[in-house]
C-alpha cells in the first residue's frame, strides 16, 4: 500500500440512511458519515458522502485504495416490482411453469390469500422446441426455427431482459447457450440471463426463477451501477467499485452486473459479516446475530467464525412473514431469519382476547405513537417506553423527545381489552415481542444442530440491546455483546469482507468411488472458474483458497444437506472411512440419527472461491479511570426482566463509560443510537475496543461457552 | 356454555401457545427435510400435531394438512382404548394405518408418541404420513374390499422402551414393494418425535410447570368461545345443498342439510348416496368430519391456531353404510374422490347465508404414479400430484393450479425425470378450462407423458371431475372436464396401466367453477384473459359477451 493511497471507503445504502465509513488503513483510525438515500439518484447520497469523508481526513481519489459497495437497490426493485420489461425463453410446453409454481398454499386456512404474481407475465414467455432428458441427453434436437420465432417476438415486446431456462440445463447447457448465442447476435442490446450460469441447479420452477429475476433486475443494476462508477470516477476514484453479494463476499461490480440477483441481500450480509469481526475481536466465534430495528429483527447464526448459509431464498413475498408466499432463488446468501418484530410493531388483540404483537408495523411514518407523529396504536417502543427503558428526552441522543402521555393513551385501549394495567400491558407487548424473536431463533438454531447455550447474542439495531437480555436469557444464552459503534455496523462489515464468489453444480449420482474423480472434474472446472473471478477482483494467485461442498443426503430422499469436502482430491479419499463418516457425523448433529445401511447420493457440488479477508485494525481504548461510576446519569424507575418487578435502576452514558469498567444489572446504559436493558442477574463490562459484554450471573455452572 | 374466568393471563398463555406451535413447526419442518419418499419429501403428504394428556387436538404445524391434524386426536384416543395411558412407559410409540381408526385409507399411518414428563404422560406427538406403499394391488381404483388394498396394522407398538419392534418393523417392510422409502420415511418420524419429546420437556422445564393441563384447557375454551361467538352473529337457519360426482362406475350425491342454531352448526348427510362396492372411493368417517368442519373454520376462524376447541361447537352425523361413512371393510383407497367434493358442499350449502366467504369448486386433485424397474433408473416408485384450477370467489378469479381443499407440493419434473423412465413433454394451462364467471374460475393444465423405459412400467392414475365438472356457483359456469387419453385413446377405466416405451399418455386436469354470471364480468378482465390465453376470442364473444 502506497502512502497515498491508505484509505478504505465504503457505503451501504439503505432504505432511509446511506451510512459511510472510511478507515485509515495505517492507523485504523474510522472516520463515519450518515446521510439520507437519495432513491431517485442513489450517487447523489455517495457522492456526497465522499466529499464530506475525503475533505474530513484531508485526501482525494488518489488516496483511496478500495470502494466497497452494499445495496437495497435490488431487494427494493423486486419489493416494488419496479424491474425491466423481461422475457422468458423456455422449452416447449413448460411456460407456465411461471404460474404453477409448485402448486401448494402457503396458508392453508385463508382461503383468500393469493398466490404471488411472477415477474414476467404470461405473454411475454416463448417456447422452443427441444429437449433433454435427465441424462442431459438431446431427447428432442433443438429446432432454430422456433428460436428464430421466439427471438422475433421478444424484439418486437420490447423487451429489455430475457431469461433462458431449458429443462436439464443443470446437467447440459449446450441447448442454453446455443440459444443465448442466438439472441444476442439478434438482439445485441438485450440483457440474457441463462438459467445454467445463473443457478445450474436441479428443480425446473426454482431454477427458472431465479434467471428470471436476475434478468428482471439486470437492466436497473447495470445502469446504476455504470452510474456509479462514472460518478465515483469524477469524483477522483480511479480503481474498481466492489460489491457486497448475499453470501458475504465481495466481488467487482462487472461481476455484480452479470449476477445481479446475487446482491439480494447485499446489505444484511455485510452487517453479519460485520458480526464475525466484532466476534473475532472479543475471541467469540459462536455468536447469534440480533439486529432489530423498526420493523423487522433478523437473526443469524454464526459457528466457529462461519455464517450460516442457506441456498434458496424468496423474495418478494406477498405475505412479508409467511414462508412460501414468495418467489424462489436459488442462490447462496447468508441465512438470516426476518421477525416481524421491531420498534414500530403494532399491539393488537385477537378474537380470543390474547395479545399479539406485530407484524404489521407503524413504519418510520407515522410511527410509534410516543414519537407524537399522528400514530395512535401501541407499539413495541411505546411499550418500552413505558417500561422505563427509553429516555424521553435522549431518544436518538436527544434529537427526538418521546411523549410517554400518548403511549399511555395508544396502550389504554388495549389493557382495558385484556383486562390489565397499561404497565402490564405494556410488560406483556415486550414479553410477547420477545418470545416471537426468542421462538423462532430457538427453532432457527436448533435446526442446525447447535446448542444456544454455548453461543453469544451479538446485539444491534436501534432496538436490539433493548430487547436483548431477555432474548439471550431466555435462550440460556450465557450473555450477550452490545459492540461499540453499531450505528454503522453493516458499512464497517463491508471492510472486513473477502473477495469471494460461490459456485453450483448439480451433479446428482449415487455415490461411489469412480464418482469421486468426476467430482473432481466438475469441482476443477468451477475452481478454474473462481480463479478467473477472484484475479479479476485483484486477488493474487497464492492467495486464493477453494473451498468444496456437496449436498448429498441417503439414496432417495427429498432432501439434501450440504456437507464441507476437505480433502483437496477427492478421488484420493475413501467413501466407507472418509465420506461416510464425515456425513453421519454432519447429519446427526442436525437430526440425531443417520441411517447408515442406505447408500449416499450427491445432488449438487459447491465450491467458494475466496480470497484473503483484510485486515483491520482498530485501535483500543486506553484503560479509564474512575470506573463505571464517572458515566452514572441517575436512576429511574423500569421494569426488571428478570425479576418481573419495577425498580430504580441506574442509568449509564455508554460514551463515558471507561475502558475496563464493570457493573452490576440491574441497569440502563444509553448511547445516541440504542439503549441497552440490562437484568438484575447480570454483570456488564466495558473491554478494551469499548464492547459492552454482559454475562449472567445465575446461569448454571456446567453451561456456557 | 358457561364459561370460568380464565386461569392463564391472555399474555402468558399467548406466549406459550406459540411455543407449542413453534415445536410443532420445527417437527414438520424436520419431516420433509430427513423423509425419504417424494411423496412425503417434495409433495408434504404428511401431518404433524401436538396433543394434550387426554389426546384432545392442541396445535398443529402452520403447514400440515387441515383433515390429518383433525383426525389425529381420533386416531390417539383409538389407541389408548387399547393401550391405555398407565400401560406406556417413555420410549414407546405407536402406529396404525387402519382405514377406519385412522386417516382412512392404507397408505397413511399414523404414529404417535407419548410425552413423559415427571413420570406421566402430558403430551402426545402425532405425525400421519402418507407412505409410498403398503402393498396390495396396484392400482387406486379398482377394488372389492380393503384387503385388496394392502397390509393393515391395528394399532400395535412400533417402539417399545426406545427399542424398534423388530416383527412390526419386519412386517411393514417385508409387505410394500419399496421398504426403503417406507422404512426411511417411518424412521425420519420416530427421529423428529424424539426431538418433539426432548423440546416439551424444556418448555415445561422453561416455565416450571408439571403438564399443559391448564394451558390445553384454556386454549380450547378460548377458541371455542371464539368460533360459537362467530357462528352466533349468523342468523339461525337450515339449508340443503348437494353435489354429484363422476364415482367410478357410477356417480354419486352427496347431500348435506346445514343447520345453523344459536352458537352451534350441525351437518347430517342424510340422503347421500350408499357405499359401492366395486370401486374404492368410499369414505370412512374420520374423512367427512375432518373435511367437514375444516371449511368452516376458514371461514368462522381463519387466524385461530387449530385445536379441538374448534370443533367443539360443530356436529357432523353420516348414516352408516353411506359413501360418507362406509363401513369396514368397503374399499377405501381413493377416498379423496369423495373428500375433495365437501369442501364445495359445504361452501355450497352456506352460498344463501355467507357469500363474501364462500368458494366455487376446484378442479381439485389428479394424481399419477410410476411403479417399475429399469436399468438405468432402478427400482422406482414416483408420485406426481398435480391440481386443477380453484374456483372463483367474491374476491378474485380462481387461481392457477394449486392444493386445493387439502395442501401439498407437486413433484419438480426434474426430480420425476430422475426417478423415472418417463418425460413430462408438457405442462400447461389449458385455455377456457376456467370456469366462465363475473370471477373466473383458475384454468385446468394438461401433462403431456412419454415412457422412455426399456421394459414397460405401471401407471395408475386417479382422475376427477371427467363426468361431473366443478360446479358454478351464483350464476358461474361450469369448469372444463378432466379428460386422460392413452395412445389418443380415451381412458374411461383407470386400473393400473402398462406403459411402454414409446407410449404417449394426456392428462388434462379439470378447471375451477365460475362465480356469477359472466355476462357481468369487465369487458377488461375478459380483454386481459384473452391476452393472457386464458380465454378463446370465440369463448370471449359467446359466452362474455366481449369482442376482442
Amino acid at each position: 500500500m502506497s502512502a497515498q493511497s491508505r484509505y478504505r471507503f465504503a457505503f451501504d445504502i439503505g432504505g432511509t440512511f446511506t451510512d459511510f465509513v472510511l478507515l485509515d488503513a495505517q492507523t485504523g483510525r474510522l472516520e463515519t458519515y450518515k446521510t439520507l438515500t437519495t432513491p431517485q439518484e442513489p450517487s447523489k447520497a455517495v457522492m456526497e458522502g465522499w466529499n464530506v469523508l475525503l475533505n474530513r481526513v484531508a485526501t482525494n481519489g488518489d488516496g483511496v485504495e478500495t470502494a466497497i459497495h452494499a445495496t437495497t437497490l435490488v431487494t427494493n426493485a423486486l419489493i416494488e416490482r419496479k424491474g425491466a420489461k423481461t422475457a422468458l425463453i423456455t422449452t416447449e410446453g413448460f411456460k407456465d411453469t411461471l404460474d404453477t409454481q409448485r402448486e401448494m398454499r402457503y396458508d392453508i386456512y385463508d382461503l383468500h390469500s393469493p398466490p404471488v404474481d411472477p415477474l414476467i407475465p404470461r405473454t411475454l414467455r416463448w417456447e422452443v422446441r427441444e429437449r433433454l432428458n435427465n441424462f442431459g441427453e438431446v431427447f428432442l434436437e433443438f429446432d432454430d426455427a422456433s428460436l428464430e420465432r421466439a427471438i422475433a417476438a421478444v424484439g418486437a415486446s420490447g423487451a429489455e431482459a430475457v431469461a433462458i431456462c431449458f429443462l436439464h440445463s443443470y446437467i447440459n447447457p449446450a441447448h442454453e447457450n446455443r440459444a443465448a448465442a442466438h439472441v444476442t447476435k439478434a438482439l445485441p442490446k438485450i440483457n440474457v440471463s441463462v438459467s445454467s450460469e445463473i443457478a445450474p441447479e436441479i428443480r425446473e420452477y426454482e431454477r427458472m426463477s431465479t434467471a428470471v429475476a436476475n434478468a428482471y433486475v439486470q437492466p436497473m443494476a447495470s445502469r446504476y451501477l455504470g452510474q456509479l462508477v462514472a460518478d465515483l470516477k469524477s469524483g477522483g476514484y480511479k480503481r474498481r467499485l466492489y460489491l457486497m453479494l448475499s453470501a458475504g463476499g465481495i466481488t467487482t461490480a462487472e461481476t455484480a452486473a452479470r449476477f445481479p440477483i446475487r446482491m439480494v441481500e447485499s446489505g444484511p450480509a455485510a452487517g453479519v459479516i460485520a458480526t464475525v469481526f466484532y466476534g473475532e475481536r472479543l475471541g467469540v466465534k459462536d455468536i447469534v446475530a440480533f439486529d432489530m430495528g423498526g420493523t423487522t429483527a433478523k437473526m443469524c447464526l454464526i459457528k466457529g467464525g462461519q455464517p450460516s448459509m442457506a441456498y434458496t431464498f424468496e423474495i418478494a413475498r406477498v405475505h412479508r412473514f409467511k414462508r412460501g408466499s414468495g418467489l424462489p432463488v436459488r442462490i447462496p446468501a447468508i441465512e438470516l431469519i426476518e421477525i416481524g418484530a421491531g420498534g414500530g410493531s403494532i399491539a393488537w388483540v385477537d378474537e380470543m382476547g390474547l395479545l399479539k404483537v406485530g407484524p404489521e408495523s407503524s413504519g418510520a411514518s407515522p410511527g410509534p405513537a410516543c414519537y407524537g407523529l399522528g400514530g395512535t396504536k401501541p407499539t413495541v417502543t411505546d411499550a418500552n417506553l413505558l417500561l422505563g427503558y427509553l429516555n424521553p428526552g435522549y431518544f436518538l441522543g436527544g434529537r427526538m423527545q418521546l411523549d410517554q402521555t400518548k403511549a399511555e393513551e395508544a396502550t389504554k385501549p388495549l389493557a382495558d381489552a385484556l383486562g390489565l394495567s397499561v404497565a402490564d400491558a405494556a410488560r406483556g407487548i415486550y414479553q410477547i415481542v420477545n418470545e416471537n424473536m426468542i421462538s423462532a431463533t430457538r427453532v432457527h438454531i436448533a435446526e442446525r444442530g447447535e446448542d444456544p447455550r454455548r453461543l453469544m447474542l451479538l446485539a444491534f439495531g436501534g432496538a436490539g440491546p433493548v430487547h436483548a437480555d431477555a432474548i439471550a436469557r431466555a435462550l440460556k444464552m450465557p450473555g450477550y455483546i452490545c459492540p461499540a459503534g453499531a450505528g454503522v455496523t453493516s458499512a464497517l462489515g463491508l471492510l472486513t469482507a473477502p473477495a469471494a464468489f460461490d459456485f453450483a453444480q448439480t451433479f446428482a449420482a449415487r455415490l461411489s468411488q469412480d464418482k469421486l474423480a468426476e467430482m473432481d472434474k466438475v469441482f476443477e472446472a468451477l475452481e478454474k472458474e473462481g480463479r478467473e473471478r477472484l484475479s479479476e477482483a485483484g486477488v493474487p494467485a497464492s492467495e486464493m483458497r477453494f473451498e468444496r461442498g456437496t449436498d448429498i443426503r441417503h439414496r432417495g430422499q427429498g432432501h439434501e444437506i450440504v456437507v464441507d469436502l476437505p480433502w483437496p482430491k477427492l478421488a484420493a479419499i475413501d467413501i466407507v472411512n472418509d465420506l461416510r463418516p464425515h456425513f453421519y457425523e454432519r447429519y446427526e448433529a442436525i437430526y440425531g440419527h443417520a441411517h447408515k445401511h442406505l447408500d449416499l447420493e450427491i445432488m449438487t457440488c459447491r465450491l467458494r472461491a475466496i480470497g484473503p479477508r483484510p485486515t483491520v485494525t482498530l485501535p483500543q481504548a486506553p484503560t479509564g479511570e474512575g470506573g463505571a461510576k464517572v458515566a452514572h446519569k441517575g436512576k429511574r424507575s423500569a421494569y426488571i426482566p428478570d425479576r418481573g418487578t419495577f425498580a430504580e435502576v441506574d442509568v449509564y452514558d455508554r460514551a463515558l463509560l471507561p475502558a475496563g469498567s464493570e457493573f452490576h444489572g440491574p441497569a440502563i446504559v444509553e448511547e445516541k443510537d440504542s439503549t441497552a436493558v440490562i437484568g438484575a442477574n447480570a454483570i456488564a463490562r466495558v473491554d478494551d475496543k469499548l464492547n459492552l459484554v454482559i454475562k449472567f450471573t445465575d446461569i448454571p455452572a456446567d453451561a456456557g461457552a | 356454555m358457561s364459561r370460568t374466568a380464565p386461569r392463564i393471563d391472555p399474555i402468558t398463555l399467548e406466549v406459550q401457545w406459540q411455543r407449542l406451535i413453534s415445536i410443532a413447526d420445527e417437527i414438520d419442518n424436520a419431516t420433509i427435510r430427513t423423509s425419504f419418499s417424494t411423496i412425503v419429501g417434495e409433495s408434504h403428504d404428511f401431518g404433524c400435531a401436538m396433543m394434550d394428556q387426554d389426546a384432545n387436538g392442541l396445535c398443529q404445524a402452520q403447514w400440515s394438512p387441515p383433515q390429518f391434524c383433525t383426525m389425529l386426536p381420533i386416531t390417539t384416543k383409538h389407541m389408548l382404548a387399547r393401550y391405555p395411558k398407565e400401560t406406556l412407559r417413555p420410549g414407546d410409540i405407536l402406529i396404525t394405518n387402519d382405514p377406519w381408526l385412522g386417516s382412512t385409507h392404507l397408505p397413511d399411518y399414523n404414529v404417535v408418541t407419548p410425552v413423559f414428563h415427571k413420570g406421566k404422560i402430558v403430551a402426545f406427538v402425532g405425525t400421519v404420513a402418507h407412505v409410498q406403499d403398503v402393498g396390495g394391488h396396484r392400482g387406486d381404483l379398482e377394488a372389492v374390499d380393503m384387503f385388496q388394498e394392502g397390509t393393515r396394522v391395528m394399532p400395535t407398538f412400533f417402539y417399545r422402551d426406545d427399542r424398534p419392534v423388530e416383527i412390526v418393523h419386519e412386517m411393514i417392510a417385508a409387505n410394500c414393494r419399496v421398504p426403503d422409502l417406507v422404512m426411511g420415511d417411518l424412521n425420519a418420524i420416530v427421529g423428529t418425535h424424539r426431538v418433539a419429546v426432548r423440546r416439551i420437556q424444556e418448555f415445561l422445564e422453561d416455565y416450571g410447570l408439571d403438564d399443559i393441563r391448564l394451558l390445553s384447557t384454556e386454549i380450547m375454551d378460548r377458541s371455542e368461545t371464539a368460533l360459537r361467538a362467530a357462528i352466533a352473529a349468523l342468523p339461525d337457519g337450515e339449508n340443503t345443498h348437494e353435489v354429484t360426482g363422476d364415482g367410478y362406475f357410477e356417480p354419486f350425491t352427496l347431500r348435506v342439510k346445514i343447520t345453523i342454531r344459536g352458537d352451534e352448526m350441525f351437518f347430517d348427510y342424510a340422503g347421500t348416496s350408499p357405499q359401492v362396492r366395486n370401486a374404492a372411493i368410499n369414505a370412512a368417517f374420520n374423512m367427512t368430519y375432518s373435511t367437514t368442519v375444516y371449511p368452516i373454520k376458514c371461514m368462522l376462524a381463519p387466524r385461530i391456531p387449530n385445536n379441538d376447541g374448534l370443533v367443539r361447537p360443530l356436529h357432523v352425523t353420516a348414516p352408516e353404510g353411506c359413501i360418507a361413512n362406509a363401513r369396514f371393510p368397503a374399499p377405501v383407497k381413493a377416498r379423496a374422490k369423495v373428500m375433495k367434493h365437501i369442501p364445495p358442499l359445504i361452501f355450497g350449502g352456506l352460498a344463501p347465508l355467507l357469500a363474501g366467504e364462500v368458494i366455487a369448486p376446484a378442479g381439485g386433485i389428479f394424481p399419477f404414479r410410476f411403479y417399475g424397474d429399469d436399468p438405468r433408473y432402478g427400482n422406482f416408485a414416483t408420485s406426481v400430484l398435480p391440481h386443477g384450477g380453484t374456483g372463483a370467489m367474491r374476491g378474485a378469479d380462481g387461481w392457477p393450479p394449486v392444493a386445493y381443499p387439502h395442501n401439498s407440493f407437486i413433484t419438480p419434473t426434474e426430480i420425476m425425470e430422475l426417478r423415472t423412465p418417463v418425460l413430462m413433454l408438457r405442462k400447461q394451462m389449458i385455455p377456457d378450462s376456467g370456469g366462465p364467471g363475473w370471477r373466473r374460475g383458475g384454468p385446468g393444465q394438461e401433462f403431456v407423458l412419454r415412457c422412455i423405459a426399456e421394459e414397460p412400467i405401471t401407471i395408475t392414475i386417479r382422475p376427477d371431475l371427467m363426468k361431473f365438472a366443478a360446479p358454478g356457483i351464483l350464476g358461474g359456469h361450469d369448469g372444463r372436464r378432466g379428460e386422460v387419453f392413452l395412445n389418443g385413446q380415451r381412458v374411461e377405466r383407470f386400473p393400473p396401466l402398462e406403459f411402454a416405451a414409446g407410449d404417449e399418455c394426456v392428462v388434462r386436469v379439470p378447471g375451477g367453477a365460475g362465480y356469477g354470471d359472466p355476462k357481468t364480468r369487465e369487458p377488461e378482465r375478459v380483454r386481459r384473459d384473452v391476452e393472457l390465453g386464458y380465454v378463446s376470442k370465440e369463448a370471449a364473444k359467446q359466452i362474455y359477451g366481449v369482442e376482442v
